[in-house]
């Protein structure tokens, strides 16, 4: 019985021992056992071997032994506060989009060179761990995870988690229809401030965004990074999507 | 004024021969051997080219693959589930008839109110309506798994599959209501006096008797589409509720547990309900129209051209006949015009639809104007023809109309669709807005059709015959059912294709396909449902005149059923009460008894240029005669009668349906009368409010149901383990069946207790406020659901957000408010609306006769 390590860093942060593949853990933490629980979920997979402090990977065969009748360990929680800072870059595995009824999509990584992409936005962040805004900004992806995680900044993040979203506009400049943000006027508005403040880092559009059919806005996909380096994964286009990984896409494309 | 006679009491005729024509009070027409009229041969083959082209069809779809075996197990399991219901249903209905059955038979043989064939009558209309629901059903459920393999190789190979299955359904239906009227008529026409004995049965006897059969068909049509009703939207908002909203699992996902009773809903509501529902109009129409072909002569006089009267009655009993049987057959040929080449596009599929429908729709006018010159006489044929054209017209309006108003290519559901933006509140209010609005186009064209027909057909020198011209525009209207019927029923035949498709989960094209297919049927199917609502608007005008025949029928029975004539009297005058008289002769009976039925002239209170002074027990009374018995007509007619009396009678014409207005005060000012149509309103709105609630209980039936599996079936989610899809169509079955009782009981029961308390007035007053308040709610229903419908789909194609936006989210609420309406209480109020005239039509009798006495106890008049 092989033992996972998963971190969740969908808006809450969590680190996760259990003996669920990536596809069993996250249709059972997106359903549960009963189906009482609900709910997209985010995860990585963290290799084991990373050494930390204060987090008990040294235990963890101890920790979450199979059950005594032999049953997995589902889920044994190991931390649920700062744990994503805790975790090193390079120990960042897979990273596993679920939906609401338990249907799991593997996004590999890759590192991502700070300097890759220099063309100014506008691009809307997604913040999802540890802070959860939604920000519009002029700034490439690299480049916005260097600013927001620099010690130096008076406000800062020693590690963030992101996702780039759509801002496809027509021709008008509005935003286009099938996007599914509330009060895509507000957005228009903050894209119009960030506009003619080149230097600003970005706009807080929403503080709490309720992300609603939240993978059908994702663009060039997720990132996570600190000043040290930066992991993207990409997200796959509309049509791979639907060619290859069709039952997870009409279940994610359904709220 | 004729002599006195004294009235020596009520004698009770009892016929033994209780079955024999001799035992029709209104009288027969002499001659044992009436030829038969040429064209009743094309009923009966247009009937068989119907049935046999549908049995075609069946076969040749059953010769195409079901597709692989997951598809085949999909299938089975909606064939199982469908068959289950129909069976349950079937039960319930069949009890249901066992018992009216009885009450009628108990009206025909012990009070002698109505016609001893009319329960008889009744059950064929049931059995047929039901059967054409079951054929089409059956090709459905066999047909979606094939479409679905047949969109897995080209577009229009699944067109054709579903097409045809669809094709099945109308054909069947059009065949089924031909056949039955074609046979009821040669026996009636040709055998029963043969059978029975007696006189040959008149023809006013012989189309009020057929028109009870409607009533059998409207009864089981009514059943079918509110228990399917119920049943598709109870396991629909199941699975929706449940499966989408709270497990996420998108639609069509075998891991839901009432996705297949969501299939089966389809199934039973929108193809076996309609086949039953459309069965039911088609008839009714075709029926109403004949017998108000034969009044139309009986009071307007027989025309120029015709050797004589019943030559003339025949014609114009024939000509909606005709009309039918040739529509049939142009329908066929309007079937074999929808082609598409391999590799179609959507727009040249559409084309090739629309040129099916246009196409037979052209035809008909065509056929019509070769035809009923050689059935009419010209002074009417080409009102008729116009009429025929103006009723097409109207459905082709009606229908064009309905898709303005709920199609997401319009300007109402896009800006529907724009209010989702705002909310959930202001898309409701909108949808309502749209709905109400929407009813303007549907009105004013059957208002036009109507008034176009009436006037064609001279309705204001000869008022039966405009409303004869009325009949003959729904019958136009529904001439081409066969295809109108086919495009219908090929929506929800695609639907389930693409739930076939995605169960077995079939590649993203084939998925493509059968949703461009579904999506093409939302589109046929609102010119389909125009059509229906039309024809139900026309035909209730036509079962308005028809109601009153019956009255006049069951006036004559009342009478006839008294006989009082003896010794050497040479005859005699009853006062039964209420301004209604009876005249009797002695006649010669051909076995010799002293008298006869047929020998009976009934009368109503009245003053007119057609009335007659008569003294009833002392007192002179005017009166105008209800009706003659057929044989002292011909008695009065050919002259061997030579008596002042007889001359003086034979001058004089029966009571039009102005002189029955009269007698029975229908009025505005009558309070009865306002009082019905208040009653009519009311009913449209209880009926509405019962079939919408039933929805409710049985939807949350569901909902537990659902709920509980996914928490006690382990594995569900994860795919491991099948849900249990047998128990949700059971309580889906279950839930439709308990539901559906009250309401059509209610449809049932209303007419008759309303008649009985506010005798014909009120009845009347009932009809006109349940047809257009009924009217008008069925398209406002239909229509605002059709529209939030197509509010969702507009938003899911990426508009305001597209699917998970709010925007959706409001639309997805809309559409679950506009589920009942349009799928529901929408279309089972058309049938209220024709079922509350049949029974009205068909318990004539028993309000003639006890609704005076009622009235006169309680103080409320005659």
């Amino acid at each position: 019985m092989d033992l996972h390590l998963y971190l969740m860093c969908f808006r809450h942060e969590a680190l996760v021992a259990s003996h669920l593949t990536p596809d069993q853990f996250g249709a059972y933490m997106a359903m549960g056992t009963r189906h009482n629980t609900g709910g997209k979920v985010m995860f990585f997979e963290i290799e084991k071997n990373f050494e930390s402090s204060g987090l008990a990977i040294d235990r963890l065969d101890t920790i979450c032994a199979p059950h005594s009748d032999g049953r997995p360990h589902r889920s044994k929680y190991l931390s649920v506060y700062r744990a994503m800072e805790l975790v090193p870059l390079s120990a960042f595995g897979n990273l596993y989009l679920t939906t609401r009824d338990g249907r799991v999509l593997g996004l590999e990584g890759s590192d991502y060179p700070c300097d890759r992409d220099t063309s100014r936005g506008p691009y809307m962040y997604c913040e999802l761990c540890p802070i959860t805004p939604r920000v519009v900004s002029n700034l490439p992806p690299a480049e916005f995870i260097k600013r927001i995680t620099d010690p130096n900044s008076l406000v800062n993040v020693p590690k963030i988690f992101i996702a780039d979203t759509l801002l496809t506009r027509d021709a008008d400049g509005q935003l286009a229809s099938y996007l599914p943000y509330r009060d895509p006027k507000h957005i228009k508005d903050c894209l119009d401030v960030i506009a003619s403040k080149v230097d600003t880092i970005g706009k807080t559009v929403d503080r709490d965004p309720p992300l609603v059919a939240f993978y059908r806005t994702l663009a060039s996909g997720f990132y996570v990074g600190n000043q040290e380096g930066i992991k993207h994964y990409r997200y796959p286009s509309a049509e791979e999507l639907d060619s290859e990984h069709m039952e997870w896409w009409r279940s994610a494309t359904m709220d | 004024m004729f002599p006195l006679a004294a009235s020596n009491g009520l004698l009770f005729h009892w016929n033994t021969a209780w079955l024999a024509a001799a035992g029709d009070p209104t009288g027969s027409i002499a001659g044992d051997d009436r030829e038969l009229p040429i064209w009743w041969h094309i009923t009966w083959i247009t009937a068989i080219i119907a049935l046999a082209s549908a049995f075609g069809f069946y076969r040749w779809i059953m010769q195409q693959s079901e597709g692989n075996e997951r598809m085949r197990e999909i299938a089975q399991y909606v064939r199982e589930g469908a068959y289950a219901y129909l069976s349950r249903q079937y039960k319930v209905v069949g009890i249901f008839f066992i018992v009216v059955s009885a009450l009628l038979a108990l009206m025909a043989f012990g009070l002698e109110v109505q016609h001893r064939l009319v329960p008889f009558a009744f059950l064929t209309g049931g059995f047929f309506s039901g059967l054409a629901g079951f054929f089409g059903m059956k090709t459905a459920t066999n047909a979606s798994a094939r479409t679905a393999q047949g969109a897995s190789e080209s577009l229009d190979r699944g067109l054709k599959i579903a097409f045809r299955a669809g094709a099945v359904m109308g054909l069947a239906v059009v065949g089924l209501a031909m056949l039955d009227i074609s046979m009821w008529f040669i026996y009636l026409y040709k055998f029963h006096h043969l059978v029975f004995g007696g006189q040959p049965m008149s023809l006013e006897t012989i189309t009020v008797v057929m028109l009870c059969f409607g009533m059998g068909a409207s009864s089981q049509a009514l059943f079918a589409r509110v228990g399917g009703g119920i049943y598709t939207k109870a396991a629909d908002v199941g699975a929706d509720l449940v499966g989408k909203v709270e497990a996420g699992i998108p639609e069509d996902d075998p891991r839901n547990p009432a996705t297949i009773a969501d299939n089966v809903g389809d199934n039973v509501g929108d193809v076996a309900g309609m086949g039953a529902d459309l069965y039911e109009s088609y008839a009714g129409s075709i029926l109403a129209t004949m017998a108000l072909g034969v009044a139309a002569v009986s009071l307007g006089g027989t025309p120029a051209g015709f050797a004589g009267k019943l030559d003339a009655q025949l014609a114009f009993l024939g000509a909606p006949m005709v009309l039918a049987g040739v529509g049939i057959v142009l329908s066929l040929a309007g079937i074999f015009l929808v082609t598409a080449k391999e590799g179609a596009s959507m727009k040249q599929l559409m084309f090739a639809l629309n040129k099916g429908i246009w196409g037979s729709s052209a035809m008909v006018i065509i056929a019509a104007f070769f035809v009923m010159p050689m059935l009419l006489p010209s002074s009417i044929a080409w009102g008729v023809v116009a009429a025929v054209t103006t009723g097409l017209i109207v459905g082709l309006i009606i229908g064009y109309g309905t898709e303005y108003y709920t199609s997401a290519e319009y300007k109402p559901t896009k800006n529907l669709a724009d209010q989702a933006v705002s909310g959930t509140g202001p898309l409701i209010i909108d949808g309502v807005a749209t709905g109400l609005m929407s009813c303007w186009i549907p009105i004013v064209a059957v208002s036009v059709g109507m008034m176009v027909s009436f006037v064609m057909c001279n309705g204001f020198e000869n008022l039966v015959m405009g409303l004869y011209g009325v009949g003959m525009a729904s019958v136009g209207m529904l001439s081409t059912l066969g295809i109108t019927l086919a495009t219908d029923a090929y929506g929800p035949i695609a639907d389930n294709a693409g739930g076939n498709a995605e169960m077995a989960g079939l590649p993203k094209h084939v998925r493509e396909r059968t949703d461009a297919l579904d999506s093409l049927g939302n589109t046929t199917a609102a010119i389909g449902k125009g059509f229906a609502i039309g024809s139900a608007a026309l035909t209730s005008l036509a079962l308005l005149a028809a109601y009153i025949e019956e009255v006049r029928v069951g006036i004559h029975r009342e009478v006839a059923s008294v006989y009082v004539v003896e010794g050497d009297q040479e005859f005699q005058t009853v006062n039964l009460g209420y301004g209604k008289y009876g005249i009797f002769y002695p006649g010669e009976d051909s076995d010799g008894s002293l008298h006869d039925d047929h020998f009976t002239i009934s009368a109503i209170a009245g003053v007119g240029d057609n009335s007659l002074d008569i003294v009833v027990d002392g007192k002179p009374v005017s009166v105008i005669v209800n009706h003659f018995g057929a044989n002292i007509e011909n008695e009065l007619h050919s002259g061997r009668r030579s008596d002042e009396i007889s001359k003086l009678l034979a001058t004089k014409r029966p009571a039009g349906l102005k002189d029955f207005t009269s007698y029975y005060d229908i009025t505005l000012m009558n309070p009865k009368v306002l009082v019905g149509v208040f009653f009519g309103v009311l009913m449209v709105f209880v009926f509405a409010a019962m079939t919408m609630k039933a929805v409710g209980r049985a939807a949350m039936a569901m909902v537990m149901e659902v709920r509980r599996q996914f928490k006690e079936i382990p594995g569900i989610m994860e795919g491991t383990a099948t849900p249990d899809y047998a128990r949700c169509v059971a309580i889906s079955t279950t839930g439709a069946q308990r539901e559906m009782v009250r309401p059509s009981l209610l449809a049932v029961l209303v007419p008759i207790i309303v008649g009985l308390l506010l005798g014909v007035a009120g009845v009347m007053g009932l009809l006109v406020g349940g047809l257009c308040s009924g009217y008008a709610m069925a398209v406002f229903m239909s229509n605002s659901g059709g529209a939030w419908d197509n509010a969702k789909k507009y938003i899911e194609t990426g508009q305001h957000g597209g699917k998970g936006s709010d925007a959706h989210k409001s639309s997805v609420i809309g559409d679950t408010v506009g589920d009942p309406f349009k799928d529901t209480t929408g279309p089972s109020l058309n049938i209220l609306i024709k079922l509350m005239s049949m029974v009205s039509i068909v318990f004539a009798g028993l309000i003639v006769k006890f609704a005076p006495m009622i009235g006169a106890f309680l103080g409320m008049g005659q």
